[in-house]
């Protein structure tokens, strides 16, 4: 009874969330269905859902195995058994959790909190179906065939679409919000009720499906009805039209009918397509403009006049004119525009300097990695770190011992030493806030504001830190790059920033601070470094307050994080007529390095990093 | 069972930079960008079944090409005047993992051995499996530095020298190197990038009719995965065969002048550093001519080979776009 009354909820009674429960029963019905991840909000019900169904695993004698957050490489793949292989002076070998799920399910809760290196090697077993093990001398390999059952909760941090890519079915779980399935939801957890008889009937039933689905018959019709589909979706890679097959297959198993349909292909394909589409970026909307600003730039001298009409201005050169009030009316229009980026030049290790002297320790990737003995155990290696591997240096000293003639002590050469690897080396974050209200689309200033960006992430890539970039116009802040160790991919969104539209500086900022927040979820010894690009003429706010006491309180919330930097680049033309030095006004609020677009390069940063050495 | 090499559809130019691979080994490997689920990870692992033999010395465990370089164990052998016999070997795959660890990457000391006769050997590791053979790293843009590290280091030298518990060993560890990636999953150092031979880019397939294949074939090879195998198999021994031949015939096709003249105009044009790119679009298309059955390398090997041999040397610079230089390429082929 015990059992019972801990599972109270089981996977027959659960209220509501059918495609979930659905796409669970596909993939006992079919093993090729490609496992589950359900995402959605806390209190949805996620994880309860899969405990039952992990219930229903177990009776059907069908092995889960959960794999804990804080999993090792030698806990996942296996590794030698230490008390065997002392005794017999052979190696050993222990297995690890994925060979235990073979044939069954790895669960995996909260998937987006996992560290990558973790998730890849899952992934990498999960699709070759076989066990590689390399590793302390142990040369081994075993079929292991699982499916991976996971939760996550989107708010809390991004998942990669690399990953996601390989779950042949993504469920969105929706809060309920009908009141008689509340009442319902209520009831069953206050009440000690189970439906004996109505689990045993479902036993029978999945029974029965995984009997039936070796009758079921796909037509080249259905195939080609797949293949479309797919295409019309605009799906990315193969993986999709496999496991929408084999989805369909087991739908129609499900509903005991020995050809598939359309119908059965339309009814699964959400649950294998949605997280599948790729994202279509909206085609920037005066694209025509964006042409001509390039021809511009490349026939500087033929239509110098004609951009001077529309420009108002020309770009840097002949700024020294003051401006009249016409252009000051341009930054509110709506007007879109799409700009190249502009030169880039040398800002050599801006970044990394300046880290270096907020870190107290020198910044390179590696000895960020070594610094502390803080951050989890991820691996040990045979180069020195600060920590030994207790662990992994027994295993290595074990199969010796019969050797060594060892009595009531280990024997442990300096060869066995191993030392532990600790997750932090994910150090920098480095999140980009640029502005793209119309205000920056005067005089090209976002061209410089581009190449400024470009030549930043140059820096970025050497020293191997993530990126992410927040793009805020009109009325919102939106995250264009999530953060990402992609430098293409950041090349690509930021050539495609539009400008345009009001300024709501204040939910830039704020953007910023739930993204820090999310990562840091994950990551909690992140570093970030913000970096603001604007001119600081914040227009529109998202609160109640007006804009400058909206940023105010942003700044205020951003800086009790520790372990953020801020650098603000102003983007105002200094030599204007209407200087407001707005931007000055936020790198004071931050407490951050400040530098205008003009003396950005090279040589005035060398000085803006001295500058920094001296008040550090 | 693997799905068949012959069986997959479309993909040609990963396929043939593969297949190149193994007619001249000393290309150096192929590197294999692309979006996810685009079959690099099956074409690599079906390349086994194709895979010809090579002469080996008989009873070597690092697979010593008679011709040398030697390991240590062969090594004693030369010295103490025994004879070397040969033998031959079917060429593998050797895979590793992204969960390695060192000491099974360059090997360590045989325990057992050492317990029942009580002296040290050496226990060979990944390297030594691949000496001479592919050795293939999936997703190698994910794989630690600190491996990265020993493969730039046996690649760099062609051996692999371990010094533990008192056991010296030197071998030879030439391997041809395979790699996949997904660009969109992060970088990979350039020291890398530069070490593989060829590299392709695939894409997934946008036609209707080749996906309704894919999804037939699949299906048919998850119902009867042995059936399947014997349905392709014919198929499978003649590319093998053609492969063999090819291999034979490698010496015999003639670098003339004007090809080597219209490799150096290329990378010229291109202003690409150091000789490797040379070196290699020659020696690839080489093996495209004996792959294709001719006696000498025309002008038509080598556009065709070109973009294999310089889509990856063409960046220099992370952030240029390529794709100025990928036109630049494209004109300059255009004119061959």
């Amino acid at each position: 009874m015990q059992s019972l009354k801990e599972y109270k909820i089981n996977f027959f009674n659960f209220v509501n969330q059918e495609n979930a429960k659905l796409a669970l029963l596909l993939n006992l019905i079919e093993p090729r269905c490609g496992g589950v991840l359900l995402a959605g909000k806390r209190g949805t019900g996620k994880s309860t859902l899969l405990r039952a169904f992990c219930d229903i695993l177990k009776q059907l004698k069908i092995p889960s195995v959960q794999l804990p957050i804080n999993a090792t490489e030698e806990a996942v793949l296996g590794g030698i058994d230490i008390e065997e292989t002392i005794k017999t002076g052979k190696r050993v070998f222990q297995r690890g959790l994925l060979s235990r799920a073979n044939r069954g399910f790895l669960v995996i809760e909260d998937i987006n909190l996992f560290p990558q290196d973790i998730l890849s090697i899952v992934f990498e077993v999960q699709a070759r179906e076989e066990n590689i093990i390399e590793r302390e001398g142990i040369t081994l390999r075993e079929p292991v065939q699982f499916q991976i059952l996971a939760t996550m909760n989107p708010e809390e941090a991004d998942f990669s679409s690399h990953f996601l890519d390989r779950f042949g079915i993504c469920v969105i779980m929706d809060e309920v919000r009908d009141k008689d399935k509340k009442v319902e939801i209520l009831k069953l957890n206050a009440l000690d009720e189970c439906h004996f008889t109505e689990q045993y009937q479902l036993f029978k039933k999945i029974l029965k499906y995984k009997d039936f689905i070796k009758k079921v018959k796909v037509s080249d019709e259905i195939k080609e009805f797949i293949a479309d589909l797919i295409l019309k979706e605009a799906v990315s890679g193969h993986r999709g039209d496999i496991y929408l097959y084999y989805a369909s297959k087991a739908f129609a198993a499900y509903r005991e009918e020995e050809t598939v349909t359309e119908e059965h292909v339309q009814a699964v394909a959400p649950l294998v397509l949605n997280h599948r589409r790729r994202t279509i970026e909206p085609e920037p909307e005066e694209k025509k403009h964006e042409q001509e600003h390039e021809t511009d730039s490349s026939n500087n001298s033929e239509n110098r006049q004609e951009q001077k009409d529309r420009e108002q201005k020309t770009p840097l050169s002949q700024s020294q004119e003051s401006h009249d009030g016409k252009s000051q009316s341009i930054p509110s229009s709506e007007k879109e525009e799409v700009f190249p980026i502009g030169e880039k030049f040398k800002v050599k290790r801006f970044i990394f300097k300046k880290d270096r002297i907020v870190r107290q320790t020198t910044g390179r990737r590696t000895k960020t990695k070594t610094k502390g003995r803080g951050g989890r155990y991820v691996r040990s290696l045979m180069q020195k770190r600060p920590d030994i591997a207790i662990d992994a240096t027994l295993r290595a000293a074990a199969p010796f011992q019969k050797l060594r003639a060892m009595k009531d002590n280990v024997v442990i050469f300096d060869d066995d030493l191993r030392y532990k690897e600790k997750e932090r080396r994910m150090s920098h974050n480095v999140i980009f806030v640029v502005d793209g209200s119309g205000s920056m689309g005067v005089e090209q200033r976002m061209k410089a504001t581009k190449g400024a960006v470009l030549s930043l992430l140059i820096d970025c890539y050497q020293k191997r830190d993530k990126v992410a970039m927040i793009v805020f116009r009109k009325d919102r802040a939106e995250i264009v790059l999530p953060p990402t160790s992609s430098v293409e991919l950041a090349q690509r969104r930021l050539k495609e920033i539009p400008t345009g539209g009001k300024t709501p500086l204040g939910a830039g900022i704020l953007e910023a601070y739930k993204l820090i927040k999310k990562i840091r979820l994950k990551e909690l010894e992140s570093r970030f470094i913000v970096i603001i690009i604007t001119d600081g003429r914040g227009n529109v706010s998202i609160s109640n307050n007006p804009p400058l006491k909206e940023l105010e309180s942003v700044c205020f919330l951003l800086r009790g994080f520790p372990h953020v930097d801020f650098i603000v680049i102003d983007t105002e033309n200094k030599k204007g007529f209407l200087k407001m030095d707005m931007a000055l006004k936020i790198a004071h609020l931050l407490e951050a390095r400040y530098a205008t677009l003009e003396n950005i390069k090279a040589e005035d940063l060398t000085e803006i990093v001295r500058e920094v050495h001296q008040t550090a | 069972m693997i799905f068949p090499f012959t069986a997959i559809v479309d993909q040609e130019e990963m396929k043939l930079a593969i297949i190149l691979n193994v007619i001249d080994p000393s290309i150096g490997g192929v590197l294999i960008m692309g979006e996810k689920g685009t079959a690099k990870s099956t074409t690599v692992r079906a390349l086994a079944d194709l895979l010809p033999e090579i002469e080996v010395i008989k009873g070597c465990r690092f697979c010593c090409s008679p011709q040398g370089p030697f390991c240590s164990d062969c090594l004693d052998k030369i010295e103490k005047n025994q004879a070397l016999e040969n033998e031959k070997k079917k060429m593998r795959v050797v895979e590793l993992p992204l969960g390695v660890t060192e000491d099974r990457v360059v090997g360590s000391l045989d325990i057992e051995h050492a317990i029942k006769r009580g002296e040290k050997r050496f226990e060979p590791g990944i390297l030594a499996d691949a000496n001479r053979n592919f050795l293939y790293v999936d997703e190698v843009n994910l794989l630690e530095d600190h491996i990265v590290d020993l493969l730039l280091d046996s690649a760099a030298m062609g051996i692999n020298t371990v010094e533990r518990e008192g056991v010296s060993f030197v071998h030879p560890a030439r391997f041809i190197l395979v790699g996949t990636m997904n660009p969109e999953e992060g970088e990979l150092r350039p020291q890398l990038l530069d070490r593989f031979g060829l590299c392709v880019q695939v894409n997934s397939i946008r036609d209707k009719a080749l996906r309704v294949e894919i999804l037939k074939r699949k299906a048919e090879f998850d119902d009867d995965p042995e059936g399947f195998h014997k349905k392709w198999q014919n198929a499978q021994e003649e590319i093998a065969e053609k492969i063999i031949n090819a291999k034979e015939r490698l010496k015999d096709i003639a670098i003339t002048e004007e090809s080597v003249s219209a490799v150096v105009d290329i990378t010229a044009e291109l202003n690409l550093d150091g000789h490797r790119a040379d070196l290699v679009m020659l020696k690839t298309a080489r093996a495209f001519a004996a792959f294709s059955g001719r006696a000498e390398i025309t002008q038509e090997d080598i556009k065709k080979i070109a973009p294999l041999a310089l889509r990856h040397r063409l960046k220099r610079l992370p952030f240029e776009d390529i794709s100025q230089e990928a036109e630049k390429l494209h004109a300059i082929l255009e004119r061959i």
